[in-house]
């Protein structure tokens, strides 16, 4: 049995209420919030905190491949990917593949990760859909777009949900896009794809599904669909035949916002989180054509119930105040703040990528002590190259903090307002780790309070990216 | 068998500019000031008699290597050495030279520091420069020191109004002090209700950014009586230094209450200045109060007080100018800023004075030999120098 055997999602804790950006634009409120990426997150982040989800009660050196899906990576050449497993703890021979620059490759991902199990050539694969997409200012998108991730891994063992067809389109549309060059997506004729895009790839695609499995939408528990605004579910549901009130699962629209790659997925995982034994479900994407599958769900589906946190992320918030604040995270403004000029070792990075990315420390063999980094002495007893590597925890508690003025994270200089906060830790297995601490308010972080690692943007310096990770206070 | 520095060294000149913000001085004429008063307090001939310099200068940016001593007074064909070791980049050029000195290798030599801190810009110093790693966590120089003050305000019960304390003893002492860069008094609660830096670091709790210089000439006792006579020269009783991890918020044992570069540092000077109770047997320290938290670690660090009891020192005057212990006299790096290759000199400098009965206006009573405690780096790097008459003996 091919399908679904673990899911996972990702929300950023940050929103902004719509209404916040109407006043700035003069264009209504759509109503609601829409989740933001914090300063420090991208896509790949998100992705990273998504696949570790889906990965809870998963050994991650058992995972054949990771497949990344995002039409906004931060890179124009090099795989996030690669980072998303070495962040993992992968193994070296994982297979890692980015689909990119179409909203359908989440679930082209899948595709492509089921036909690799059913071939023989991998037994799990980790698919990670992921966005953030930056809207243009004053644009329509700022109210509608969101950002988030949805992780589904795909095998044959352990199936929660068995993948009982796939169909696919592919339609050269107009929009929307984005060239080389271009700091924003564009569309040209928003009604055109609408009709052409929207009305007519998705229920064909949907429909030929449903037939060729012999089903009709009576059947299905769940749609899980991709729409570029909260209305056309409305169309959907009307040209496909389902009532939105019970078989539409959740857009989240009101929280999160329209998440690109990840929308559908994420719907998706909204729908297994809640699915019985036998519950079907279609997941349905756009983008230059559309895919859709259809899973049902087995009677091991009962069994992950509560183990990931998957949608829950939306329900656990904080306020960005002001357009202004949105603006600086977003990039689309010059925010003032001091010029960081200094540059790091890309090499250094390279070298270490073992404390960066999958967060190793060392175990002395002599005392036992468990410290970070990675060093050829013990910090405790002094003995030289006696130690073994090992995976540092992630949760652990605050021993003390200080929030920092002068230096924001990742060593920038600080404007003076907002500082960079930074926690000592004592993780859960005894390491002593010196944080940057991210998504809290000043007042609330103290001593001995619970913390949680978050893999973020560290800084770019250099005109590189510098991933790794930083403390955050447990999210429900 | 090791041999004691005590007592073979002598320290026959000194020279300190005004610290501050030196806008229209360049580096280059600072550590000429310095270096041309020592001379002349010494009675050395500068070209014909300095034998070797070591010059403390921690930023690139103030001057590179050996010719940021010899180039502003055209020392040449002499051996020069550019030192740098975080903030106790000036003290460790006195203590290089103070071995030169101690080995017989040399008769006169200059140990000098200076700094052109507010030629770079910005707030606090510059820091991204040293900790160019990629991934680990680094901070502002008081990001160093408040994550401990969180802790001794919770397991001492310190508050923020005994660090505002220690400012305003420092200021008020400052105020007599020519060379100061601050000489203004401060109230309790200006400094409690100060701005930010780093919680709970305000403003009055930081030292400042400042420009400045500072040089000793250092010689033999014997050559000292030649050169300046009876009763014009100090000797050094002990210089010593310890040193710990770049990454003390990694490490599992460090407490956040205690500085153990500090502790080793003073448990040497003392040792080899044969002292076992520095409250009775010295007069007065100056000590690194870079932060105001930091001035109080430092108490019980050098032995001075129990562990936690620093902020009653603090409260009940002992360390005021007129108190039993008096730290930080001439006002330190509170009311001095802190150009970091120039600090440690002045240090050594002050307590000289002290103890010859030189510092007009912010004179210890009956000083006869005092410490300079100096802290650099990320908690790493400690010194203490203990300089005295050259009558003083332990024990008294």
């Amino acid at each position: 049995m091919l399908g679904i055997l673990s899911y996972g999602g990702y929300v950023p804790i940050w929103r902004i209420d719509r209404s916040t950006i109407a006043l700035n634009s003069g264009m209504g409120s759509m109503g609601g919030e829409r989740s933001v990426a914090a300063r420090d997150e991208d896509s790949l982040t998100m992705a990273v905190e998504a696949g570790s989800d889906c990965l809870a009660g998963f050994d991650p050196k058992d995972i054949d491949g990771v497949f990344f899906a995002t039409a906004s990576s931060p890179f124009r050449q090099k795989t996030a990917s690669s980072i998303i497993a070495s962040a993992l703890d992968m193994r070296k021979d994982v297979y890692t593949f980015d689909f990119t620059a179409s909203t359908r490759g989440g679930t082209s991902a899948v595709r492509a990760a089921l036909d690799s199990v059913k071939a023989g050539s991998a037994r799990k694969i980790l698919v990670i859909a992921s966005e953030h997409r930056v809207a243009q200012p004053s644009s329509v998108f700022e109210q509608l777009f969101g950002d988030g991730a949805a992780a589904l891994l795909i095998g044959d063992d352990g199936v929660i949900a068995e993948i009982e067809g796939f169909r696919t389109a592919s339609d050269p549309i107009p929009g929307p896009w984005q060239m080389e060059g271009q700091d924003y997506m564009k569309t040209f004729e928003p009604k055109l794809d609408r009709l052409s895009g929207v009305l007519e790839d998705m229920p064909t695609v949907t429909s030929g599904l449903l037939e060729e499995l012999g089903l009709t939408s009576g059947d299905i528990s769940k749609f899980a669909l991709a729409g570029p605004d909260p209305r056309s579910y409305m169309d959907l549901a009307r040209v496909m035949k389902f009532d939105p009130k019970t078989q539409l699962e959740d857009p989240m629209f009101s929280t999160v916002g329209i998440t690109g790659t990840a929308h559908c997925l994420l719907m998706l995982v909204g729908a297994l989180e809640k699915a019985k034994p036998g519950d079907r479900i279609v997941c349905a994407s756009l983008g230059e054509g559309s895919d859709a599958f259809e899973v049902k769900a087995t009677d091991a589906i009962s069994e992950v119930s509560g183990k990931h946190r998957g949608t829950n992320y939306a329900a656990s918030k904080r306020m960005i105040p002001s357009y202004g604040r949105f603006m600086d995270w977003q990039g689309t403004r010059d925010s003032g703040w001091p010029p960081n000029d200094s540059s790091c070792s890309v090499v250094t990075f390279w070298r270490e990528e073992k404390w960066a990315f999958p967060f190793y420390g060392m175990k002395c063999n002599k005392c036992g002590t468990i410290q970070y980094p990675i060093a050829r002495t013990c910090i405790n007893c002094r003995t030289i190259d006696d130690s073994q590597e090992v995976k540092i925890a992630k949760r652990g508690t605050v021993f003390t903090f200080a929030h920092d003025y002068l230096y924001a994270h990742g060593l920038i200089p600080a404007d003076g307002v907002n500082p960079g906060t930074r926690v000592m830790s004592n993780m859960e297995d005894g390491c002593r780790i010196w944080l940057e601490m991210v998504d809290c308010e000043l007042d609330e972080v103290k001593i001995d309070m619970p913390i949680e690692l978050t893999f973020r943007v560290l800084h770019d310096k250099g005109g590189y990216r510098f991933y790794g990770w930083r403390a955050r206070p447990v999210r429900g | 068998m090791k041999k004691s520095i005590r007592d073979r060294v002598a320290i026959i000149g000194t020279g300190i500019t005004k610290f501050g913000e030196r806008w229209d001085k360049s580096p280059e004429s600072l550590i000429t000031d310095a270096v041309c008063e020592a001379c002349d307090e010494a009675n050395v001939d500068l070209q014909k008699e300095v034998e070797a310099g070591w010059v403390g200068v921690a930023y690139d940016t103030t001057g590179a290597s050996a010719n940021a001593l010899t180039d502003p007074i055209a020392l040449y064909g002499k051996p020069v050495t550019r030192v740098e070791n975080y903030c106790c980049t000036g003290m460790d050029a006195f203590r290089n030279a103070c071995y030169s000195i101690a080995a017989g290798v040399y008769d006169i030599v200059i140990a000098a520091g200076v700094e052109k801190l507010l030629d770079t810009g910005g707030s606090g110093l510059k820091i991204d420069q040293m900790y160019p790693h990629t991934t680990l966590v680094a901070q502002s120089a008081p990001g160093l020191f408040a994550p401990g003050a969180m802790r001794a305000f919770k397991e001492y019960g310190w508050t923020k109004e005994d660090l505002g304390r220690v400012a305003v003893k420092n200021h008020h002492n400052g105020v007599k002090h020519p060379k100061a860069h601050f000489r203004r008094e401060i109230t309790l609660e200006t400094a409690v209700n100060a701005p930010m830096v780093c919680s709970p670091l305000g403003l009055f709790d930081c030292c400042a950014i400042s420009d400045g210089s500072a040089a000793l000439i250092l010689t033999t006792p014997e050559i000292a009586k030649d050169k300046v006579g009876e009763g014009n020269y100090a000797t050094v009783k002990a210089v010593a230094q310890a040193v710990y991890t770049r990454y003390p918020f990694n490490d599992p044992n460090y407490t956040g209450i205690s500085i153990p570069s500090t502790v080793d540092a003073a448990a040497s000077a003392y040792e080899q200045a044969g002292i076992t109770n520095p409250m009775k047997e010295l007069d007065f320290g100056i000590v690194h109060d870079c932060f105001t938290i930091a001035e109080l670690f430092h108490y019980q660090d050098l032995g001075l007080c129990g562990t936690g009891e620093s902020a009653d020192l603090i409260r009940e005057g002992v360390t005021s100018i007129d108190g039993a212990f008096p730290i930080n006299p001439d006002g330190g790096l509170k009311c001095f800023g802190h150009p970091i290759g120039a600090t440690g000199c002045r240090m050594v400098a002050e307590i000289s004075r002290q103890v010859l009965g030189r510092a007009e206006g912010y004179q210890v009573k009956d000083a006869k030999a005092g410490l300079a405690h100096n802290l650099g780096g990320p908690l790493s790097v400690a010194m203490v120098t203990i300089v005295g008459t050259p009558e003083w003996e332990p024990g008294g």
